[in-house]
């Protein structure tokens, strides 16, 4: 099931693309778009990918972001230990002994330090902070200091991989689940005529801010909007009420900033094409690029679709492929009947 | 140059205690051509015979372990979720968010409640090994149970690179030392010299108590990897070892105090064969030594082990001169125990 999907996902994850530092993943999300849609980019650095009938009035932006967290290399120490800071909402906890890549003058093996129990002076639950950790590379000083600047990026060193069923894992599944769905949902679309323009946008440095998506929707400039991102997946430790189950289909959010008749649109349409789905309702901000996406410019009418997945934020992050092809399905559909 | 290849090999083959099976056939394949003899021992260890070029006066054995540290599963859930146990001294505060491997190559990962979500005082403690579970994609509890089954062996997914003058790789504990003693076979040693690839050290020393009872030795070296902890955040005086220093010498550690002779021996067998060796600086840790040193009537033994930082994680560094240099020691040093025995038959 599913099969040209997970490999096209599993190049997306396969390349590195911390905020700030998208290059190799916006190439191969460049890739993926090209056949099907006309690809540019921008002064941050946004991925767009463009379909449709330019001259149409409706114009609908779908976007997801391209970043994935990582770690930021702050200083190579006298002892060739790289001293990092976080580069994205990093969870410390998953840090310690974990295996990564850094990318310096080449790719590098590290592994993230990790003190030896019996030395922890009784503070073993206590995990300390980013800043305070360090990244050995396995070389002397000045080996290190050839190879690595302060500056250089780091990421999990953990490959895609099959689970049981329709569920995969990866590292940075947050947000390219959602980078695939774009691509399926231009792929549903190729050879189709719209009545409307579509520009998808593969957006920089939401981990950090979004900057990406705040100036790729003001130069997009559309009518409508619809940003997908990854949501909370069922799992022990968190409420149902605020999480969606793997496989169940795709979150329509609910929140103020969003456009609830846009939101409503989606459930009839995801009703009526026989696509699960599940409300996903949030009181204040949606924590993700369409809470500044529906304030660009004198405001944009915004539609908000999350990927369930577990485990956000960790070299573990798990989803199911159902979901990003129901999500796609129902983009797809929304964007046909656009006018 | 050294035998990268084999250490991978060995480093990628999964055994946590008691399921042992894919190193220990591993290591026969290699051995076999070397050795006089192999017998495997009740519980799954290795004892081979190296015929030297001399009668040995003493026998001599040196060990290595092949288990590794891991978990196991010991519950399904309804929802299909993985409890798990365990194996070994694992450090879990390396637990979540790791890739595993579980039973018959089934992917799996550690999970863990997403950051966003965590109450105030959570995110900087690690997380209660009884609060994790594996998730491998199983939507209920049926699925789950198709694939997997209480009592499999769950082992860390890894990286493997001998690069930059130090390895990295999983269960170089004591995986290190397997190739070490599979490399020492590979020449004709000096005195005819019994090799024990042993079961179970991580749950108790149970492969080397009862392939020590087997083998009934005069002498044992104990080949280990043990803590480096050379890190930041370290003072230089608790770092117990250090990368590149050379193969560790231990006086004593929690199980055992080793034979004052042989200690000094060690030193001076580094001295002769021209490599760097260290002194053990802690009282901290066991090895395999702790159950060999009290088997039958005694034998005396040291323990020679390789510097490794992250010992119980996913990911362990070796240095890899150390690694180059342990064999040359340990060959030298089994020459003396042997050597010290027949002056000693001749006084």
């Amino acid at each position: 099931m599913y099969q040209k999907l997970t490999e096209m996902l599993f190049r997306l994850c396969g390349a590195a693309g911390t905020p700030g530092d998208e290059e190799a993943v916006r190439a191969a999300a460049e890739r993926e778009f090209a056949p099907y849609a006309e690809t540019g980019t921008d002064a941050l650095g946004n991925l767009t990918a463009k379909m449709g009938d330019p001259g149409a009035k409706e114009h609908i932006l779908v976007e997801a972001h391209l970043d994935q967290i990582g770690l930021i290399v702050t200083q190579v120490d006298e002892n060739g230990f790289l001293r990092v800071d976080r580069c994205g909402g990093v969870d410390r906890r998953v840090m310690p002994g974990t295996a990564v890549t850094v990318f310096g003058e080449k790719p590098l093996c590290g592994v993230v330090c990790c003190t030896p129990p019996h030395l922890t002076g009784g503070k073993e639950e206590e995990v300390p902070e980013v800043a305070e950790m360090a990244v050995d590379i396995g070389c002397n000083a000045e080996t290190a200091k050839k190879l690595v600047q302060p500056g250089d990026r780091i990421t999990f060193r953990t490959e895609p991989k099959k689970l049981l069923g329709t569920r995969i894992s990866s590292p940075g599944l947050d947000n390219r689940a959602s980078v695939a769905v774009m691509v399926r949902c231009a792929q549903m679309l190729a050879g189709e005529k719209l009545n409307c323009r579509v520009t998808f946008l593969c957006s920089t440095r939401e981990e950090v801010g979004g900057q990406g998506a705040v100036t790729g929707a003001y130069l997009a400039d559309p009518t409508r909007a619809v940003s997908v991102d990854v949501g909370f997946g069922r799992q022990p430790g968190v409420k149902p009420e605020q999480s969606g189950e793997l496989g169940g289909g795709p979150m329509i959010g609910f929140a103020p900033v969003l456009d609830r008749s846009m939101s409503e649109r989606l459930v009839r349409i995801a009703e009526r094409e026989k696509i699960p789905f599940r409300r996903d309702v949030m009181g204040g901000d949606t924590g993700t690029n369409s809470d500044a996406i529906a304030v660009t410019r004198a405001g944009v009418p915004t539609a908000l679709i999350s990927v369930a997945e577990r485990y956000m934020h960790t070299p573990a992050e798990v989803a199911d492929l159902r979901d990003m092809e129901e999500t796609a399905k129902l983009i797809a559909a929304y964007l046909r009947e656009a006018v | 140059m050294a035998d990268w290849k084999l250490l991978k090999k060995l480093s990628e083959a999964r055994g946590i205690s008691g399921q042992e099976g894919e190193v220990r056939d591993l290591i026969l394949e290699e051995i076999r051509p070397y050795a006089e003899s192999v017998e495997l021992s009740p519980l799954g260890s290795i004892i081979a015979r190296r015929k030297g070029k001399r009668r040995a006066p003493k026998t001599l054995m040196i060990s290595a372990h092949m288990d590794e540290v891991g978990m196991t599963v010991t519950q399904i859930t309804e929802e299909g979720l993985l409890k798990f146990a365990t194996v070994g001294g694992i450090d879990r505060r390396i637990l979540p968010g790791k890739s595993v491997t579980v039973g018959n190559g089934v992917h799996g990962v550690v999970g863990v409640k997403p950051i966003h979500l965590l109450k105030k005082g959570e995110a900087e403690k690690s997380v209660p090994v009884e609060e994790l579970y594996l998730d491998i994609g199983a939507r209920s509890r049926e699925q789950a149970e198709e694939a997997v089954l209480p009592g499999d062996a769950v082992t860390f997914d890894s990286v493997f690179q001998a690069e930059n003058g130090t390895v990295m790789g999983r269960a170089l504990d004591d995986r290190a030392g397997c190739a070490v003693l599979i490399g020492m076979m590979k020449t004709e040693p000096e005195y005819d010299t019994v090799f024990a690839f042993v079961v179970q050290e991580e749950v108790g020393l149970n492969g080397a108590k009862t392939a020590a009872f087997a083998v009934r030795p005069d002498a044992a070296i104990v080949v280990e990897a043990t803590t480096a902890a050379d890190v930041p955040g370290v003072d230089r005086e608790k770092q117990v070892c250090r990368l590149g220093g050379g193969p560790v010498i231990s006086f004593m550690d929690r199980r055992t105090v080793y034979d004052r002779e042989y200690y000094r021996l060690a030193f001076r067998a580094a001295e002769e064969a021209g490599v760097k060796c260290q002194a053990k600086q802690a009282v901290a840790g066991g090895n395999d030594a702790g159950a060999i040193h009290v088997s039958r009537g005694g034998v005396r033994t040291i323990a020679v082990s390789l510097p490794c930082r992250y010992l119980h994680s996913a990911v362990g560094v070796i240095a890899q001169e150390d690694f180059l240099a342990a064999p040359k020691l340990i060959a030298r040093l089994a020459e003396m125990i042997e050597e010290e025995s027949e002056s000693n038959n001749k006084c």
